[in-house]
């Protein structure tokens, strides 16, 4: 009787660990299709993005870009092209980061009142983007290779099936030590995502405000980012999407940072 | 009435204490909802425009207060242990409950701009991790004395001393902060010397501090003016009196402030050890009194109605006039000094009643055996009869000289008083062997200052501080108050856009300088954002609309007189320098706090002073119907005062807080001999008709009880001389000096002046009060 016990215990605990890897990997793939879903929409993009910044006692700033971006690689190498029409005083500032996967990005600004185009420095993925509650890696994407993912569950959010799936960072990362996203089941957007800092405080939510579909393809038009301790939030709205249009490489060198490619930015 | 209460309490003793003893333990059950308030802050009235601007400019620039840790190490902080040891230091202090952790300043915490590789502009923390060799200390130095923003503050150019600054959630938790800080430096500190320091923490341990002290001073003062009385009054039973008469009166008037939902301020923890030895005072004189005739009637009860009688009226005048000492502290602007005055006086009213009852009821209850031997017996040769007599034969024989002698005094004081300096600094609070006072000193003097003064830039437009012109104006503004020598540093948004800018050129200082347009100031700044600056960073010394700029003006030395110094020269240079079109210019920060209520509260002393003055002297007027009596009687009350503040002007002793509101302790107490004196010798020379007779007499019954109060005051509260805080040293010696100086000056300048014009003082016919006198005859006092 005790043999036919510890038997079925074994049994049990080998279907649950197998269960669990396989879990795994379906996390990992969702959060790799996720990853791709987001950040590589088409194999290039326009947009107009608008930024809010509001901090805690509800004073607001704002910025304004035209943003390009080509996928050297899907899932790969990217490039991001960003020209600044405001706020006034740093309009034609350009802004360009070429995106290694797996590597250090590197990153160029244009300033337009001392002419100079200087590299800036990537060490920290972390620090804040234009002074948002963004930072360069949520800009960029943060490679889903660089976390252990599992399921969490099935759930919904705002009557949507989603995928709720816990992202523990491989190597000690100062940006978060637990991370939940909630992955929309149908688009495999990030509709929520809740970061969490090594004493289990919720410190970061990034929500998906408003979902649209252009060119086929359904984008996160409205976006924000709370920073729960500090109190800020940055709502960022995509305007004028076009995807596939045909950007050429060549536009994302140090030429066009200083005039920018008229095709494209008006 | 005041028949009718002794009557009563001689009748039914045990109905008296037990009525007291009742009220008494109603407002003992008050204590546990007092509430502690040490914030110096609200020294100021709540609306006052000073605190709600530094409000202000806390919340839009959030500014913390903050503690600052220094640690001092030869021949250098800058090697790899020292700066692994500080890098594991900071990190566990990020642990602790009631800090700001984003906005700690330490070298692993603060941001350093600088050029990375291929000419790149990188801001990231100067200190990321824990170093290898001593050349990453040293390149950290480096990199500290090239930022303007961080030279000076976050290390000495010399590297022996470094700073961190942590910030706190609110001011009252500095002190626990503090604790913890200790135990983790002590910890993990290694050989160097750490240090705490910080106005905050300064103000909010004085606080902690202050109680302690209070919790044996009071009871230490106490016991000893319990020896003192036994020793001359010999019964143990009698001495219990005054000191429950004492211990009453103070739990009557903190119960009563803690009921009314008053808080207990740093000045209101003090009203025990003013309400002590105005109530013994008059239990003195009673029980002095009791003492001297008890021989001589053998009865209690008869010669308890013969001193009561013989001194309600000096008594009901003394308590009178000290409360309008301290009534008087009502017309001062500042609040917790209001509060004080009203529950000094509230005190006193009720000491002088208590005296009147508790002392004849607990006589009473002394068994007539246990009294057999009390009484004055015949000490013509005791020591006090001999210094009575020295002095009845000076102020006899040498009265013109006595008066010349007060004359000069008065000369001498009145230059003394012109030598006053008004100055306070909470940090002086403390002894100068004090922990916080060493770490004082020790940070000051190593690095650009503990202290923090904000100098606000206003605009209504926004984007107004990126405006060239308005940056030259503020840069010109910190060259300008860098010349005070007290001001350590200055910073500003102006250094945070010299420093992109000359890191950007490649460390060219011909760039540090403010861009000559607002596009580049604007994207000098908008490069600190991209580079990986924090933005709240920025906006500790800018507001994000930009139409606020905050300087931060750091100071060496708290002293209020430095800090004027430093807003004086201020507000010279904005007389010659108009401030571009639209901005505006103004002060926050809590040593400028300190000096606006240091102001207001030296004003408001001195207006009420001069009123309890004058209504001392018309209480005087009235009590003896004659304005010369009057005029004599302010004698002693004034030399009194100006010898204290002269001698205070002459050691250079700074005019402060306790020394401002122990103005009104003075007045109201050295006042009393006088009456004492003045009211027996009058009745002496009403009931005897002969002024050599009542001359003699005064030094035996009114000079041995006024010699006593002397001697059992002045030494009951030398032990708070040996205080580590600095008021109650201060509170300690007025005490001592109130009593000898006015003793003094009743017991010689009175007489002397009463002898010397005896004629013109005690008419044949004297009326005065003599109604009051006992029918005693013969050595009557």
């Amino acid at each position: 009787m005790r043999k036919v016990t510890t038997y079925l215990i074994l049994v049990f605990t080998a279907v649950l660990a197998s269960t669990a890897m396989a879990a795994s990997e379906d996390a990992t793939e969702i959060m790799k299709k996720s990853h791709l879903a987001y950040y590589y929409a088409g194999n290039d993009g326009l947009a107009e993005v608008g930024m809010t910044l509001i901090d805690k006692k509800g004073k607001e700033r704002s910025r304004q870009f035209s943003m390009l971006r080509l996928d050297v690689e899907e899932g790969g190498n990217q490039k991001y092209y960003t020209y600044f029409k405001k706020p006034s005083d740093v309009s034609r500032l350009t802004f360009m980061v070429h995106k290694t996967s797996g590597g250090n990005d590197a990153r160029w600004i244009y300033v337009p009142a001392v002419d100079l185009v200087k590299p800036i420095s990537a060490d920290d993925k972390n620090s804040s983007f234009v002074g948002s509650d963004f930072s360069y890696e949520d800009v960029s994407g943060r490679h889903w290779m660089e976390d252990n993912h599992t399921f969490v569950k099935d759930s919904a959010l705002a009557g949507a099936p989603v995928y709720v799936i816990e992202s523990v960072p491989k190597e000690s990362y100062k940006g978060f030590s637990r991370k939940l996203s909630y992955i929309d089941k149908t688009t495999l957007l990030p509709m929520k995502e809740e970061y969490y800092d090594k004493k289990g405080n919720l410190i970061r939510v990034f929500k998906a405000e408003k979902v649209e579909v252009i060119d086929g393809i359904a984008t996160v038009t409205v976006r924000s980012m709370e920073d729960v301790k500090k109190g800020s939030r940055t709502v960022v709205s995509f305007s004028s999407i076009s995807y596939n249009i045909g950007i050429e490489e060549d536009v994302f060198t140090e030429r066009y940072l200083k005039s920018p490619p008229r095709k494209f930015i008006k | 009435m005041k028949k009718r209460v002794t009557e009563f309490s001689i009748r039914h003793p045990w109905a008296v204490i037990g009525i007291a003893v009742v009220i008494t333990a109603f407002f003992a059950m008050q204590f546990p909802s007092m509430k502690i308030d040490t914030d110096p802050q609200n020294m100021l009235e709540a609306d006052e425009p000073t605190r709600l601007f530094h409000q202000f400019a806390k919340e839009e620039f959030n500014l913390y207060d903050f503690i600052a840790v220094g640690v001092v190490k030869e021949p250098t902080a800058f090697s790899t242990d020292m700066l692994n040891r500080i890098y594991r230091i900071t990190s566990e202090i990020t642990e602790l409950d009631g800090i700001i952790v984003e906005d700690i300043m330490a070298p692993s915490t603060v941001d350093d701009i600088k050029q990375g590789p291929g000419g790149s502009l990188v801001i990231e923390p100067l200190m990321a991790g824990e170093i290898e060799t001593d050349e990453q200390a040293r390149y950290i130095l480096g990199r500290i004395n090239d930022s303007p923003i961080l030279k000076g503050k976050l290390a000495s150019e010399d590297g022996r001393a470094i700073a961190l600054f942590i910030p706190l959630e609110s001011k009252d938790v500095s002190h626990s902060v503090a604790g913890q800080i200790r135990e983790i430096t002590d910890r993990l500190g290694g050989e160097a010397t750490y240090h705490i320091a910080g106005l905050p923490l300064a103000e909010d341990s004085f606080g902690s501090e202050m109680f302690v002290q209070m919790a044996y001073s009071a009871p230490a003062a106490l016991i000893i003016i319990m020896l003192l009385l036994l020793m001359f009054f010999r019964q143990m039973k009698i001495v219990v009196a005054p000191m429950v008469v004492a211990m009453m009166s103070t739990i009557w008037a903190m119960g009563l402030l803690i009921l009314t939902g008053n808080t207990v301020h740093i000045m209101s923890s003090m009203i025990p050890i003013f309400l002590i030895p105005i109530s013994v005072l008059n239990s003195i004189h009673i029980i002095s009194e009791f003492h001297d005739h008890y021989k001589r009637y053998k009865h209690k009860d008869a010669t308890i109605r013969h001193s009561i009688n013989e001194l309600f009226v000096p008594m009901l005048f003394t308590s009178m006039t000290t409360v309008a000492g301290f009534v008087s502290l009502a017309l001062t602007p500042i609040p917790p000094v209001r509060v004080f005055g009203a529950f000094v006086a509230f005190g006193i009213v009720v000491a002088w009643f208590l005296s009147l009852t508790i002392n004849p009821a607990i006589g009473m209850l002394v068994s007539s055996r246990a009294l057999r031997n009390f009484g004055r017996t015949d000490d013509a040769h005791g020591p006090l009869s001999r210094v009575l007599n020295t002095f009845r034969n000076l102020s006899g024989r040498r009265n013109k000289s006595i008066i010349a002698a007060a004359s000069v005094v008065i000369v001498v004081a009145a230059v003394g008083l012109t030598l006053i300096e008004v100055n306070d600094n909470p940090v002086k609070w403390f002894k100068k062997s004090h922990p916080i006072r060493q770490a004082d000193m020790a940070m000051n003097q190593h690095l650009a200052g503990t202290y923090m003064n904000y100098l606000v830039f206003e605009s209504e437009d926004p984007d107004h501080m990126k405006d060239p012109q308005v940056l030259a104006y503020m840069e010109d503004f910190q060259r300008e108050l860098e010349k005070e020598e007290v001001v350590g540093a200055t910073t500003g948004l102006t250094d945070i856009v010299k420093k992109v800018r000359y890191e950007l050129f490649g460390a060219d200082s011909a760039r540090a300088v403010i861009p000559d347009n607002q596009t580049e100031v604007g994207q000098m700044l908008f490069l600190f954002e991209m580079s990986g600056g924090d933005p709240d960073d920025l906006f500790k010394f800018v507001t994000n609309d930009y139409a606020r700029a905050n300087l931060w003006v750091q100071l060496k030395n708290g002293d209020n007189q430095q800090v004027q110094r430093v807003v004086d020269r201020s507000e010279a240079f904005l007389a010659a320098h108009e401030p571009p079109d639209g901005i505006s210019v103004q002060w926050a920060g809590l040593p400028y706090i300190n000096i606006e209520w240091q102001r207001q509260m030296v004003t408001g002393m001195r207006s009420s002073l001069m009123s309890s003055y004058i209504v001392v002297f018309l209480m005087m007027t009235f009590l003896f119907r004659s304005i010369r009596w009057g005029a004599i009687s302010m004698l002693p009350l004034t030399i009194t005062i100006m010898a204290i503040y002269a001698f205070i002007g002459y050691i250079g002793k700074p005019y402060d807080m306790p020394v401002a509101v122990l103005s009104s302790l003075t007045l109201g107490l050295s006042i009393d001999f006088a009456i004492h004196f003045i009211q027996r010798l009058r009745t002496l020379h009403a009931r005897t008709q002969s002024f050599k007779e009542a001359f003699h007499e005064i030094f035996e019954g009114a000079g041995r009880a006024i010699s006593r109060n002397v001697l059992v005051i002045a030494i009951g509260f030398v032990p708070m001389m040996f205080s580590s805080l600095v008021p109650y040293v201060t509170v300690g010696s007025f005490f001592l000096a109130i009593m000898v100086v006015s003793g003094l000056v009743t017991m010689l300048l009175l007489p002397a002046i009463s002898a010397t014009f005896n004629k013109a003082l005690f008419p044949a016919r004297a009326q005065a009060s003599g109604k009051e006198s006992a029918p005693v005859r013969g050595r009557a006092a």
